[in-house]
């Protein structure tokens, strides 16, 4: 870290961590903890719960993790009705975002699924999920986005599994290509979301700790909120990348 | 019996046959042979038996299972039961038709674990007397989705039940007792009244915490596992059923069993298992309370659980050379978090293996181990040695990383070679927890049995 007068802080907020963490997405938010804290970094999280209003101001970064299909009309609900304006406000003011699955979903315009009701998302992602009759599920790999040159590798790894097909509008760019797996939608080779700090995906698995290169790089963009930019200190990341390399070989060998 | 379904029967006896001449011990493959040739097998073979007991959930099918049977046994009824383990349709017709008698014409009773998804077809194709439901719990959800779409397949199955059959289901747990509202058979609910076992919190895996009623965040006086415990709607009202079969002053004696009241509506006895934690009373609580329904005896009941042993790699404990190994299968958040409470109930020097893979038996996606706490496990000062083997070891390994492990576990992706390596390095007298997914269990299973360790499990 540069200049360290006093210990820098990130401040995470977790939305619904109970509802909306099925598939071990904690893990993301055990990565970030961990590799800011081998830093010197000190971190604190808070739930964000149903019913709870945010103050735009307090968290450098939010998690949103995937929940069951029967909870994504309770959340929607709850967005909506206390949250929606508040965070928009946190993206503008430079709080970084990170969603995956259903949460991803709920970042985006809406979620409309089958003979019902669209579920209105928050809208910082300028994406569309549709229900659909196919599961998209198992290991992915994909390629990130050239336009994020300082994301810090290239391949990230990951296990998927939703049957909502998403779809980019114009203002959001894909996080990255499909090399195996099906992504958003399992038609264009496009998989997850990014609009200035905000990011989505559908990456299980959790994707962080395998991908360790792409937590550092929310770690510092969740930083520089407050610090600018800055280097965060070496690690030893060779099980991180003994992890995600044999988790690669096994996508490629197990489809 | 026509045509199509004696040429299915034959065809699986003959398999089963010849595959047990050739030395092989795969369970599958007489019911898919059967159910090939006649697709309703299941039902026209289940005319021939006199009724079933049904067995499922998430955790302890077949731990559940073989206590009835051991019950079952001890009661001198006559029976079939698919022992091994092989729940799904084919699996059912396989048990069906390779104890299907061209001969006798005494029908005998069917006692079937049955895979959750697999309830509905069982249901109509076979007279369930009594179904157990034991837990609901997120489990590969590669396969099923989402743990909420089984209890709603569960809810509709029930519906065609009339009060010929009685429903068993555990009243600790919201999304099992919930099911009593959708049918019109008869209902025992089983549960835990001893205080002293409640964990205090709901650990990070519990799945059904809000209430199936009104959606509200249900409030927990006890938790004893996962979201099981008393629960109850702070706005709707809703309680946990009062249970009819329940287990009180509960002893839990580290991995060696427990000792426990259990009181039914027949009576009260006292009970002294060899089956280890807390996940075992509700296992032996849903067979004391299927036993019940039959009308079985108390006596006899408690006689056959008292010898009962632990199903193979169901917490079953070897001796290789003066040294322990403990077996425990690892599939879901929920069972881990229990063998790891296990594990932290001793004080003994602590050597361990845990062998993940990631094939489809096993669950593809190993996502879950980070719903699984491995941190009192990591920080136990007894821990002397951990080793992850299997497919997906180096996940496992970085699990343990970030849950705070201090020096890096060993990895070897070989099974075999890690298993060697790890009953070397225990002491004589010392215990090797060895907890692999169900893949590497087999597997395990094989190798101890090769080495003339343990016995192959189809002939146990």
């Amino acid at each position: 870290m540069a200049n360290g007068e006093s210990k820098p802080k990130l401040t995470i907020g977790w939305l619904y961590a109970r509802q909306m963490s099925t598939y071990g997405d904690r893990g993301n938010i055990l990565t970030i903890w961990k590799r800011a804290r081998w830093r010197g970094i000190s971190v604190s999280v808070r739930e964000i719960d149903f019913k709870e209003k945010v103050d735009p101001t307090r968290f450098d970064l939010y998690f949103f993790g995937g929940g069951q299909d029967q909870a994504q009309k309770k959340v929607s609900d709850d967005l909506i009705k206390y949250k929606k304006e508040d965070l928009k406000k946190a993206a503008r003011l430079g709080s970084v975002f990170f969603a995956i699955c259903g949460g991803y979903q709920l970042l985006g315009q809406y979620y409309r699924p089958f003979a019902q009701p669209e579920l209105p998302g928050i809208g910082l992602l300028d994406v569309v999920t549709v229900a659909s009759n196919q599961r998209m599920i198992g290991n992915i790999v994909i390629e990130t986005n050239s336009m994020l040159p300082k994301i810090g590798g290239n391949l990230m790894v990951g296990f998927e599994n939703h049957s909502g097909k998403t779809y980019l509008g114009k203002k959001a760019n894909p996080l990255g290509k499909v090399l195996v797996g099906s992504g958003n939608n399992g038609e264009d080779r496009a998989e997850g979301a990014f609009q200035g700090n905000v990011f989505g995906c559908y990456l299980h698995g959790p994707v962080l700790p395998k991908n360790p290169f792409f937590a550092d790089f929310l770690i510092r963009k969740a930083l520089a909120r407050h610090y600018g930019e800055v280097g965060l200190d070496h690690i030893d990341d060779n099980l991180e990348l003994t992890a995600h390399d044999a988790a690669i070989e096994r996508a490629k060998t197990s489809i | 019996m026509n045509a199509r379904l004696m040429t299915a029967v034959l065809a699986a006896k003959t398999l089963r046959l010849v595959i047990r001449l050739s030395g092989g011990g795969a369970t599958a493959a007489p019911g898919l042979a059967a159910e090939y040739i006649d697709p309703h097998a299941l039902k026209k073979l289940g005319k021939y038996y006199d009724g079933a007991l049904l067995v499922t959930g998430t955790n302890g099918k077949t731990t559940t299972s073989r206590l009835l049977g051991n019950i079952l046994n001890e009661a001198n009824i006559n029976f079939i039961h698919n022992r091994s383990g092989s729940n799904l349709l084919r699996g059912l017709i396989g048990t069906l038709a390779e104890n299907f008698s061209f001969t006798s014409r005494k029908k005998k009773l069917a006692l079937l674990e049955v895979d959750e998804v697999t309830i509905p077809i069982a249901v109509q194709s076979v007279e369930p007397k009594v179904i157990v439901f034991n837990n609901l719990f997120r489990d590969q959800l590669d396969r099923y989705g989402e743990v909420d779409k089984i209890r709603k397949i569960w809810q509709k199955a029930l519906l065609q039940l009339d009060s010929e059959t009685t429903i068993v289901l555990n009243s600790d747990d919201h999304s099992v007792s919930h099911l009593a509202g959708s049918t019109k058979a008869k209902v025992i609910y089983y549960g835990i009244e001893d205080d002293g076992l409640s964990l205090g919190k709901l650990p990070h895996a519990a799945d059904f915490t809000s209430c199936i009623s009104c959606q509200s965040e249900l409030r927990f006086d006890q938790v004893y596992l996962s979201h099981l415990g008393k629960y109850r709607c702070p706005s709707c009202g809703l309680k946990r059923p009062k249970p009819d079969v329940y287990a009180s002053d509960v002893y839990l004696d580290q991995e060696n069993g427990f000792k426990a009241r259990i009181v039914t509506p027949k009576g009260t006895f006292e009970l002294d298992v060899s089956l280890p934690g807390v996940y075992n009373i509700y296992n032996v609580l849903a067979s004391v309370s299927a036993a019940v329904a039959c009308g079985i005896n108390l006596s006899v009941i408690k006689r056959a659980l008292n010898a009962t042993t632990p199903a193979f790699g169901r917490t079953e404990r070897i001796n290789v050379n003066g040294k322990k190994l403990f077996i425990a299968l690892v599939k879901n958040p929920s069972g881990f978090n229990e063998i790891l409470r296990l594990l932290g109930t001793n004080r003994n020097d602590k050597y361990v293996l845990i062998a993940i893979n990631d094939l489809i038996a096993d669950g593809r996606d190993v996502s879950w181990l980070w719903d699984v706490d491995f941190e009192d496990l990591v920080t136990d000062p007894n821990l002397k040695k951990i080793r992850v083997s299997g497919i997906r070891a180096a996940d496992m390994a970085l699990r343990l990383k970030y849950a705070g492990l201090a020096a890096e576990s060993e990895i070897e992706t070989d099974l075999e070679t890690a298993l060697e390596a790890s009953i070397e390095e225990v002491p004589k007298g010392d215990t090797l927890y060895i907890l692999p997914t169900y893949t590497p269990m087999i597997k395990l299973k094989k190798i101890l049995a090769r080495r003339g360790y343990s016995t192959q499990f189809w002939e146990d």
